[in-house]
């Protein structure tokens, strides 16, 4: 099971390096879309390796309202690329 | 045989993350990203809960209410970032 | 029992915090942020604090994201004062100095935003009010010279005024700096 997560981490850490390098806002966007799906699964992972279901339920709110964040801030970036 | 299933349902997730993320790191257009993205990563999300939701039976409504969201929110930001980024800027059309 | 994993999960959140120090454009380091706030999420999750777990992914990603926004959008602008005309189109000069200004000021992540006034005293005023950062207006010659410049740009603030007298050399405008003294309170 350790190996699993260590994978997953290795996973996780992809989009992190992709949102370092890449200059476009909008590739950092959709890294950071990834990596928050990401993090919330390996909550999620973890928690029932764990059996604690504390995390769990963190983990499932965050899967289902962190979201909502991401795509505010992307409407807003909308608006600001067309103002400019 | 649970225990296994559930294991290659997870190793199956795993691969599919991998799969979706890889194309991240090149320089393909956003679209292009965006779709292998959404499809792979929430595949192996979706893959990934179904391995644990096998493994311990007893945490079924966290575990279907993270399916639920996965599948219906990373459908619409797929959608939303699309439409955010294609009428911003117009070099990433192709 | 600390399972090796969990090591491996607190190193992501230095280096999450080192890339956000390095971003150079705020919109940027928003995004960066996000990813920082979502990372740290996982490590507070999987060190057992589910509660400011929850925290910071709701009020310190999503709230201060915001929050943030909203303080860059409306501090990182130079408001540039120019006269309401009505046959503005004539004059070609004035759109290629506001489009060469945007480009410099772009390479500093700030915004450019038009302010029209009615006529050259309401510029003043506002220059004196702090309404505006920089007016740019015609020059008063009445006889044009050959090699006089038709536009006089100026500036209250120091650091634009200097970035702006060496990085924009237009023929079409002389660069002005003018001391506003505080306004009294």
């Amino acid at each position: 099971m350790n190996w699993i997560i260590i994978a997953m981490i290795l996973a996780l850490l992809i989009p992190i390096y992709e949102a370092w390098q890449d200059e476009n806002i909008w590739q950092k966007m959709l890294a950071f879309a990834s990596i928050s799906t990401k993090t919330s699964i390996i909550m999620l992972v973890i928690s029932v390796t764990r059996d604690d279901w504390y995390i769990g339920v963190v983990a499932a709110i965050i899967l289902s309202v962190g979201n909502g964040g991401l795509m505010l801030l992307a409407n807003l970036l909308k608006r600001i690329e067309k103002y400019d | 045989m649970i225990n296994l299933l559930s294991y290659s349902c997870l190793i199956l997730g795993v691969i599919f993350w991998f799969w979706g993320t890889f194309p991240l790191m090149g320089n393909r257009s956003l679209l292009f990203k965006l779709h292998s993205l959404s499809v792979a990563d929430t595949l192996g999300s979706m893959a990934i809960v179904v391995g644990l939701l096998l493994k311990i039976p007893i945490e079924w409504p966290l575990l279907l209410l993270a399916i639920i969201s996965l599948a219906i929110w990373n459908t619409v930001l797929g959608y939303v970032l699309a439409y955010c980024s294609s009428s911003g800027d117009s070099n990433n059309d192709r | 029992m600390i399972d090796s994993y969990v090591y491996v999960i607190i190193a992501l959140l230095p280096l999450s915090a080192f890339i956000l120090l390095f971003q150079v454009n705020p919109y940027h380091a928003l995004v960066i942020r996000g990813i920082l706030g979502a990372v740290a999420a996982l490590v507070y999750g999987v060190l057992g604090a589910s509660d400011v777990a929850l925290t910071e992914a709701l009020v310190g990603t999503i709230l201060a994201m915001i929050l943030y926004i909203v303080a860059v959008r409306s501090s990182l602008v130079m408001r540039l004062g120019i006269l309401a005309e009505r046959e503005r189109d004539k004059e070609s000069y004035l759109a290629e100095l506001i489009a060469s200004v945007r480009k410099i000021i772009n390479r500093y992540h700030l915004r450019l935003e038009l302010v029209e006034y009615p006529n050259v005293e309401a510029l003043e005023q506002a220059l004196i009010a702090q309404e505006i950062h920089a007016t740019c207006t015609k020059s008063e010659l009445l006889e044009p010279e050959k090699d006089s410049k038709p536009y006089e740009t100026t500036f209250r603030v120091r650091r634009l005024f200097e970035i702006m007298e060496t990085e924009l050399n237009l023929g079409t405008t002389t660069i002005n700096y003018r001391s506003i003294p505080p306004s009294p309170p």
